[in-house]
């Protein structure tokens, strides 16, 4: 169990399905021991981006290689990946233990050393002496280690997971999350997570892909989707955003001249790549990063709502121009509906997306 | 039911019971006329004796009778299973069109009346030498098995899982491997289903086999039917209680597989 899996390589792979597109010629490199995430809404391509890697699905076209192996055009069994589905697809006419040691009674390992090792991993995944358990009496949380021990114990290259946590509630889904990640930090093997929940992607992820429409519009570390998504879609898609339309006069060096209607006034702010003079785009404030003055200084605003999280509140403010913002602060009680108050943010964090 | 007043639950209740008699009284009525000591079928029997099993047994052709429908079911049931299988795990495969259209002609044994299928046996079987032979009964009988196989086999293929297919191959398992650790497993109650109805509906099956039995290998509803017609004595209701407890029996297999699996999966 301690090899950390092989590299992957996709280059121009795509799915096509007569006139749809699946996915669109999509590069990817995934480092050996790595934890990827593709994440995106349902639609986006990201189980078909798994099942192309998994061999379940045949691209077409591109190339896959895992490790320094080609092996695009082998089917599944030949590619010792290691697969987690959704819905944990263990086979109900077997124990635990039957289930978990399949892949390597397929293989002609042993009977003695095949018990060895699935008793190896059931203490791993904290199952000890449930080996003789059939399946339909493992509660929800069981079943998902059972899956996962089931496709740990090949010792994959590749370790494949499809939304595995989306049938748990959600306080034993925060508890797996944790158990996954400690797992990949002891076992770290080079992993590929799919989920269209933005929560679970920051917490187990080194870098995430976010996909959408059938292709990966950003690549990058947990930091870098958050504070410098690529676009729109991105930066609506992780956290909570406010998205302002604006209209790129000018670009040099980086910012952006541009009028953003809602303020009624032309700024001066970072731009993200591919923001072109002449376009529309959008303005992007994350709401814990809108900052209130009880003086004159800053766009005018009136609260409409106070929405009272703990210790923190979220705040709808009105402006002017008639645009809501969101808001979210550490909860000031003298904050209340129906106030004015002046808004303002630290130029570092308001960043011009493209529309898409 | 139990909020019905008392005079209306006992109506259903005899009217019930009544309709159940009509059905089964005639059928089981055999049983008692099997065990007449005379030579006539009277009943209830003046006398009871097992006489007439052993004339059964003694008597050549009953006993040729008896071991050719064994014969034919088994062998018409041996590959209406395998063909009916392949064929409810292909239609399943297909796309949802030419599904319904194939699945059709599957089923059409049950629904052309069986003396078509009959005569169009009768015909073709001259052509290719099998008329009057075991194998030919056997063939005639194995189409019109076929619908039941193809359809408990499909429906057990339902509850397949197309993942638990795609998890075994991601683990390494070849195709026979897959099907024959994980798909097999999951759709053995739906076959011995089918191989039930299959040996049944051969070992009852008259019409076709009047057509194609020779004069040596006739089936034993064949012979039955044939010996009604010259004689009318109690080993007719011995051949016909043997054919009834083997209906029984096989009910009962097939019963205990379907609930067994129905405990495992609870």
């Amino acid at each position: 169990m301690k090899n950390a899996g092989l590299p992957l390589r996709l280059e121009g792979v795509s799915k096509r399905y007569g006139t749809y597109t699946a996915l669109t010629p999509t590069d990817l490199s995934v480092a050996a021991g790595e934890f990827l995430t593709l994440l995106g809404p349902s639609g986006s391509g990201k189980t078909t981006l798994l099942n192309l890697i998994a061999g379940y699905l045949e691209p077409t076209s591109g190339r896959i290689e895992i490790g320094s192996r080609d092996v695009t055009g082998l089917p599944a069994r030949q590619r010792n990946i290691g697969m987690v589905f959704q819905s944990y697809a263990l086979f109900p006419h077997m124990t635990v233990g039957q289930n978990i040691g399949y892949g390597l009674a397929v293989r002609g390992v042993p009977k003695a050393e095949s018990a060895r090792r699935v008793a190896e991993v059931l203490s791993l995944m904290q199952l000890e002496g449930y080996a003789n358990r059939p399946i339909q009496k493992m509660s929800g949380g069981q079943q998902q280690r059972v899956a996962l021990a089931r496709a740990l114990i090949i010792e994959p290259d590749v370790l494949l997971m499809d939304e595995p946590l989306s049938a748990l509630d959600k306080q034993l889904r925060r508890a797996v999350q944790l158990e996954l990640r400690r797992l990949h930090q002891e076992h770290g093997r080079t992993t590929i997570y799919v989920t269209h929940d933005q929560e679970e992607a920051l917490v187990l992820s080194d870098r995430i892909a976010v996909m959408d429409r059938g292709r990966i519009q950003q690549l990058g570390s947990v930091d870098e989707i958050y504070d410098r998504p690529a676009n729109a879609f991105v930066a609506g898609f992780i956290g909570e955003s406010n998205l302002l339309p604006a209209k790129v006069n000018d670009m040099a060096g980086g910012k952006a001249t541009a009028e953003v209607e809602a303020f009624r006034r032309t700024m001066v702010v970072q731009a993200a790549a591919g923001v072109e003079p002449g376009q529309t785009a959008r303005l992007l404030l994350r709401p814990e990063h809108l900052l209130f003055n009880k003086t004159d200084d800053g766009v005018p605003a009136e609260i409409v709502e106070t929405v009272y999280l703990g210790e923190l509140s979220q705040y709808s403010l009105a402006l002017e121009s008639g645009h809501v913002l969101t808001a979210r602060q550490i909860t000031d009680r003298s904050l209340r509906k129906g106030m004015k108050v002046t808004l303002s943010w630290d130029p570092i964090h308001a960043r011009v997306v493209p529309e898409n | 039911m139990s909020k019905l007043p008392l005079w209306l639950r006992i109506a259903g209740n005899s009217a019930a019971s009544l309709i159940l008699g009509f059905l089964v009284l005639p059928i089981l009525a055999v049983v008692p006329a099997s065990f007449n000591k005379a030579s006539f079928i009277y009943l209830p029997p003046r006398a009871y004796s097992g006489v007439w099993y052993e004339r059964f047994l003694e008597d050549v052709e009953w006993r040729t009778s008896l071991l050719n429908s064994l014969q034919v079911a088994t062998l018409a049931t041996v590959v209406a299973v395998i063909l009916g299988t392949l064929a409810a795990i292909g239609l399943r495969r297909l796309e949802g069109r030419w599904r319904a259209g194939i699945t059709a002609l599957f089923l059409a044994p049950m629904i052309v009346p069986v003396v078509v299928t009959a005569v169009a046996l009768y015909r073709s079987a001259l052509d290719v030498g099998l008329s009057g032979s075991i194998l030919g009964m056997s063939l005639g009988h194995m189409i019109l098995a076929l619908p039941f196989v193809v359809i408990n086999v499909g429906i057990a293929l339902r509850g397949v899982d197309e993942n638990w297919i795609k998890a075994a191959s991601g683990l390494g398992a070849g195709p026979w491997t897959v099907f024959r650790t994980i798909t097999l497993p999951n759709i053995t109650p739906g076959i011995v289903g089918g191989a039930v109805f299959s040996f049944i509906t051969s070992f009852d099956e008259v019409v076709v086999a009047v057509f194609l039995a020779g004069y040596s290998n006739k089936t034993l509803p064949v012979k039955i039917w044939e010996s009604i017609r010259l004689e009318f004595t109690p080993v007719i209701a011995v051949a016909a209680t043997m054919m009834i407890v083997l209906a029984i029996v096989l009910f009962l297999v097939a019963q205990l597989v379907s609930s067994r699996r129905e405990i495992s999966t609870q």
